[in-house]
């Protein structure tokens, strides 16, 4: 029984001290990062949390030495974070390709606030939804989670250390201010598992090993500092051997193994959850908070006879092709509500395969999208066939 | 268990968010869960503050306010914030000293002295705690004795008596509004 909510193993939980508490329980033990509204909170709580378990907190001189230290404390071999708003993510690019194209684990949080510049620090929006993916130069392979509410940040923050250091790749958990603000009563999930998880270790003889030869997983075993194998990181592309190349057989090695590793390990990656879709007319896309208004939509819609659906993308990104598709195969039309001018919907319009007509439902005023806005969209679609 | 929709608003620096923290522990003693929200301006002080709560037996499928049945107005910037999400038997508890054109639909407006009595108990910072005690009173589900316990453990030892009075201020206040 918990004394604060009088309810078994129940608490009231800020979605950016969930984040906070799922990194650390994930294993964390490293964060680097510059306040910025509306992430803080997360700060705030891993500066306390993190010495309390033998981990280290710095505060940065910006964002971009913040994503710098991230990445150079999970070379030095423990998993470690940084998280951001808007401004501080544009700002965190580069360094966050580096960690892309030399497969080094971490997990990089972005709570989205209203854009471009500095915006509407404390106004919700998911204007960043195609800057996760295309944010840093070059083609990259991209993980990214999008939880709707504060356990699942809880959760999803954790599975993206897990994902990271079984990957080896940097790992986005992308939520909007509405969420890292709002306070729920949740049971923690039990994420024992994403704890366990971590990086493969280089082994065997240390003149045999080549630092970027990928297993049958698509992952190279990372070489633990001390354990005597010979390291050379760089951003340059490079070897087998890890030193820079131009051999465009081996670039396009490289180039295939490092974007197959993500599309080889979908079936770990991919989450979403589908509710009414399978025989839905209508099925709405939304993910975040606006994923929470579909839902209660869906329902309302359902008790007045209208056969609506809601499929919530919770990876993002690579988003859930093949999923979605089944979801919706059914379905006349397929409405994108998304707390933007309409990002979502190109790659939706993109990966359908039926005929279905895809409509944008759009805020972009530091207002969410709401179950009644959404209901309007929907009854404004059916009516106007 | 009724889904309680209810929401704190005003200027900046009232405390407001305090206000829904102490309803928010309050309520999930007593069963509930909670979705609490807010939002203010990137002010330290002024501009539109409010905090939301979404109470109910299970955790809602939208945790933000899109029904309010309670609604405290404590500012004139706070007076139309909540356009069009106001239940038409909602209760709304305004502070007329420094709101002066409240809104208006069918449900009923409450005119109280809030400020007024929270300068008499001892400062117009407690404005905020006699507002809690007319709500807690005026809500047939909520106990004021659980919100008095909540105010109890996080008020500050220096601010613990001026704290209960304003409480108790607010309390008969609500007194008054049900005897009328």
């Amino acid at each position: 029984m918990n004394s604060m909510t009088g309810q078994a193993n129940t608490v009231n939980l800020q979605g950016n001290k969930a984040c906070a508490l799922g990194a650390v329980a994930a294993g964390c033990r490293f964060f680097a990062g510059y306040p910025i509204t509306p992430s803080s909170e997360i700060a705030e709580n891993l500066a306390k949390e993190l010495p309390a378990v033998g981990g280290v907190f710095l505060q940065m001189e910006d964002e971009i030495a913040s994503m710098a230290a991230t990445l150079g404390a999970s070379m030095g071999g423990i998993k470690a974070m940084t998280a951001t708003s808007g401004p501080g993510f544009s700002l965190k690019q580069e360094n966050l390709g580096y960690g892309m194209g030399a497969e080094i684990p971490c997990v990089v949080v972005n709570v989205m606030r209203g854009g471009p510049s500095t915006g509407l620090p404390t106004r919700p929006a998911q204007g960043d939804i195609m800057q996760t993916r295309w944010g840093t130069h070059g083609d990259h392979p991209v993980i990214v989670l999008a939880p709707g509410s504060v356990e699942e940040i809880y959760q999803q923050t954790a599975r993206a250390f897990a994902l990271s250091e079984k990957l080896r790749t940097p790992v986005i958990v992308l939520f909007d201010e509405s969420l890292g603000h709002l306070v729920e009563t949740v049971a923690l999930p039990d994420v024992a598992d994403y704890e366990k998880t971590v990086r493969k270790w280089a082994t065997g003889k240390p003149e045999d090993y080549k630092p970027y030869h990928g297993d049958a997983d698509g992952v190279p075993p990372m070489a633990r500092p001390g354990d005597g194998f010979r390291v050379h990181t760089s951003g340059l592309t490079v070897a087998e051997n890890g030193f820079p190349t131009q051999k465009p057989h081996e670039v396009d090695a490289l180039m295939k193994r490092l974007l197959g590793k993500v599309a080889l390990n979908n079936d770990l990656i991919e989450s979403f959850e589908a509710v009414e879709c399978k025989d839905a007319e209508v099925v709405i896309v939304a993910l975040g908070v606006v994923g929470r208004a579909a839902r209660k939509a869906v329902k309302e819609l359902r008790e007045a006879g209208i056969k609506a659906g809601l499929f919530r993308p919770v990876t993002l990104w690579p988003f859930p092709t093949e999923s979605f598709r089944k979801q919706t195969a059914k379905a006349r039309h397929i409405i994108v509500a998304e707390m933007n001018a309409g990002q979502l919907i190109h790659e939706i319009a993109e990966v359908k395969t039926g005929k279905q007509k895809v409509t944008g439902l759009n805020r972009y005023d530091g207002v969410p999208i709401s179950p009644v806005d959404i209901k309007k969209t929907v009854k404004e679609v059916l009516g106007h066939e | 268990m009724k889904t309680r929709e209810m929401r704190f608003s005003g200027a900046g620096g009232q405390g407001l968010q305090l206000c829904a923290k102490i309803f928010s522990k309050a309520m999930t003693g007593a069963g509930y869960h909670v979705s609490m929200s807010q939002s203010y301006e990137p002010t330290s002080r002024g501009g539109l503050s409010r905090a939301d709560i979404v109470a109910s037996g299970e955790t809602p499928d939208y945790p933000l306010a899109t029904e309010l049945d309670t609604l405290l107005i404590l500012d004139q910037a706070a007076a139309t914030a909540s356009e069009g999400i106001i239940r038409d038997d909602a209760m709304v508890i305004v502070d007329p000293r420094r709101t002066k054109n409240p809104p208006e639909g069918n449900f009923k407006v409450i005119e109280l002295p809030l400020s007024e009595t929270a300068i008499r108990v001892g400062s117009e910072r407690v404005t905020n705690v006699v507002a809690t005690g007319v709500i807690a009173e005026l809500s047939e589900d909520i106990e004021v004795k659980t919100i008095e316990n909540v105010l109890r453990a996080i008020s500050p030892k220096k601010f613990l008596d001026m704290n209960m009075d304003a409480l108790q201020a607010g309390v008969a206040l609500a007194r008054g509004v049900k005897a009328a």
